[in-house]
């Protein structure tokens, strides 16, 4: 078998945060339909208008927190398939040119699917231990008819077995993609640099002369660290990704004690909080994974650990601020809007402004977060050795 | 100079553990060429490392003049590597997204040379600057590396099998380009190789077997790279 049910099990960011994905999707959407049941109980108008305003939350959660962690599972989804095949090239072009078709080999990748299932069940099977409390706070003032807990097969087939089916479609549809190139692309060295070879006689590659220029001024740091954080943008969307769920958790967080609960403010921190440490550990074990013989011979030729350190992870520094600080306005936005547009006509809704505190705190907090992880990192590449890179061959 | 003194090292743990390298002592004159050979699992490669400073022994010390580098901290080793070791490996290791100057950058400016370009145009490459290692012949690349590791102007070269590699032209095209440098930038060469014939190229020639040196002799003639049989 190509791909085995072990390399989905390596799947862990794609299960963390479709879990988180349908974790929050579940409780809000079963609430929507459970809350759909009283409809026709609503007498008076602040009724009407609580219902009305808690359907519009469903609405914006579901779509912003839910399309969110859903685009993010799928760009994951792809990056670990595009990692997968750049990784397994020489086995996946033995395959091709002993007769097997990219098809062939591509439906194998469904498997990549389970993963998705086992962070959906999961989710789901959260939301169901979580809503008891869940609905009791929607409706701690009691503005709305009691509203009981049912369980929808519709939900699940929503949010567990659509994703699924989904999501091995999707990949085996991807894998088909990537694997239709020549059957020596695949089986040569440096499989990325050809690829840009033939892009380049077709005439693809703009401005490349100017920035090879640019590169060679200069240091050889300097340019590694450039072109590690060109080789693989999509690392730089998951960095940006988890400072930015860092930021506006945490920072939503803080304001949901105010506007709603303590208990959704901690949900909410929680979620943050592994979202962020999923997603940042797994990009950065994959660049020292993609690196390690650059590491080595970095270390062989005398570079310190330091200097190794911040040729591959100094690039992604600034990147994570700005993916803070886009957390920070997205916080800002929504909160804004459920507190000005959705709950509009509520009456009792505090006033929300803007916590600089807050913000600050966070900001300290990310920053050690941040630092503790790179220091980490930068400990872990003491411990390769030119001699594993040689034992590779 | 190179002076080891009973080195012994062991790979492997508990009842796997054995030994790769046996009491070895040697001396290696500063300018000189050095060969290590012997064949497949002799122990050549692991003393070669071991000399560079790239792996620790288990048992003896390795002196460069005065200095023991085993006992050296990680932090110094590597401090010593970068101030005096050059290395060249059989596969290269040159960095796939980078091109020729950059890759021969990483090794200039440990040194603070600036004028590594005249090293690529030593090795034949100047008009490849700019190409990236998978548009060049494994000639080529391993010329490259050759630039690489003596544009951080190393007193001591290690070299593990560099024309393993490579087909008979190249790699007498490349064995020449070391000697020449050699004779302009008078750096220290330590050689392995299974290949007798480039044996005939150095000044002293060390034979391995099974983790033991099994002789050590110097040649009184010593061949070009273009007069060695392959």
């Amino acid at each position: 078998m190509v791909v085995g049910i072990k390399d989905a099990a390596k799947l862990t960011g794609i299960s963390v945060i479709m879990g988180c994905a349908v974790l929050i999707c579940t409780m809000f959407l079963n609430y929507y339909f459970d809350m759909n049941l009283i409809e026709d109980q609503l007498a008076s108008e602040q009724e009407i208008i609580m219902y009305h305003a808690q359907e519009a939350t469903v609405r914006v959660i579901c779509l912003v927190a839910g399309g969110c962690l859903l685009a993010t599972s799928v760009v994951m989804l792809f990056f670990y398939i595009k990692h997968y095949i750049d990784t397994h090239k020489k086995e996946l072009g033995i395959l091709k040119a002993i007769g097997y078709g990219s098809w062939k080999i591509a439906i194998h990748f469904w498997v990549f699917g389970v993963s998705v299932f086992l962070g959906a069940a999961a989710g789901f099977g959260g939301a169901f231990l979580l809503m008891p409390w869940f609905y009791a706070l929607q409706n701690k003032d009691h503005f709305l008819p009691e509203v009981l807990l049912r369980f929808h097969p519709e939900v699940f087939a929503l949010l567990v077995i659509l994703p699924t089916a989904a999501f091995s479609a999707l990949a085996v549809c991807y894998a088909c993609i990537k694997l239709k190139r020549p059957v020596m692309l695949l089986l040569k060295e440096n499989f990325q640099v050809l690829e840009r070879k033939s892009r380049k006689a077709e005439g693809m590659v703009r401005g490349e002369k100017r920035e090879r220029t640019q590169k060679t001024e200069a240091s050889f740091v300097e340019n590694l660290k450039r072109s590690t954080l060109r080789s693989k943008k999509t690392l730089v969307f998951f960095i940006v990704f988890a400072s930015f769920c860092f930021s506006a958790m945490t920072q939503m967080s803080f304001s949901m004690k105010d506007l709603s609960s303590e208990m959704m403010g901690a949900m909410m921190l929680l979620i943050g909080l592994t979202l962020a440490c999923v997603t940042l550990l797994l990009a950065i074990t994959t660049v020292i994974r993609g690196n390690t013989r650059t590491i080595a011979m970095m270390q062989v030729f005398g570079y310190s650990q330091k200097e190794c350190s911040q040729a591959l992870l100094g690039g992604y520094r600034p990147v994570s601020y700005i993916g803070f600080a886009l957390g920070t306005i997205y916080q800002y936005g929504l909160l804004r809007v459920m507190v000005d547009v959705v709950f509009r006509d509520v009456e009792g809704v505090p006033v929300y402004e803007f916590d600089v505190p807050v913000m600050l705190v966070s900001l300290v907090t990310f920053a050690i977060f941040y630092e503790a992880v790179m220091y980490y990192y930068t400990e872990k590449i003491k411990g390769i050795s030119m001699k594993e890179i040689m034992l590779e061959g | 100079m190179i002076r080891a003194e009973g080195i012994t090292k062991y790979y492997g743990a508990g009842k796997n553990r054995f030994p790769v390298l046996k009491e070895i002592s040697l001396s290696v004159e500063e300018g000189d060429f050095t060969v290590i050979l012997g064949a497949s699992g002799s122990g050549k490669s692991t003393l070669l490392n071991v000399l560079s400073g790239l792996e620790r022994p288990e048992g003896g010390r390795i002196c460069y003049g005065e200095t023991d580098i085993t006992a050296f901290s990680d932090r110094e080793l590597t401090e010593f590597r970068k101030e005096n070791v050059g290395f060249i490996f059989q596969q290269y290791y040159l960095l796939p997204n980078m091109n020729v100057d950059q890759n021969v950058k990483m090794g200039a400016d440990l040194a603070g040379n600036r004028n590594y370009g005249d090293i690529i145009d030593a090795v034949g490459l100047g008009e490849k600057k700019r190409q990236y290692p998978s548009e060049l012949s494994g000639g080529e690349q391993q010329r490259v590396s050759v630039a690489r590791a003596l544009a951080k102007r190393p007193r001591f070269l290690f070299l593990d099998e560099p024309t393993g590699a490579l087909d008979e032209e190249t790699g007498r095209q490349v064995l020449d380009y070391i000697v020449r440098l050699q004779k302009e930038y008078g750096f220290t060469i330590v050689m392995v190789t299974h290949n007798l014939n480039i044996a005939e190229m150095a000044k002293t020639v060390i034979r391995m077997n099974s983790g033991r040196i099994s002789d050590i002799h110097t040649n009184e003639i010593r061949k070009t790279a273009y007069e060695i049989g392959w």
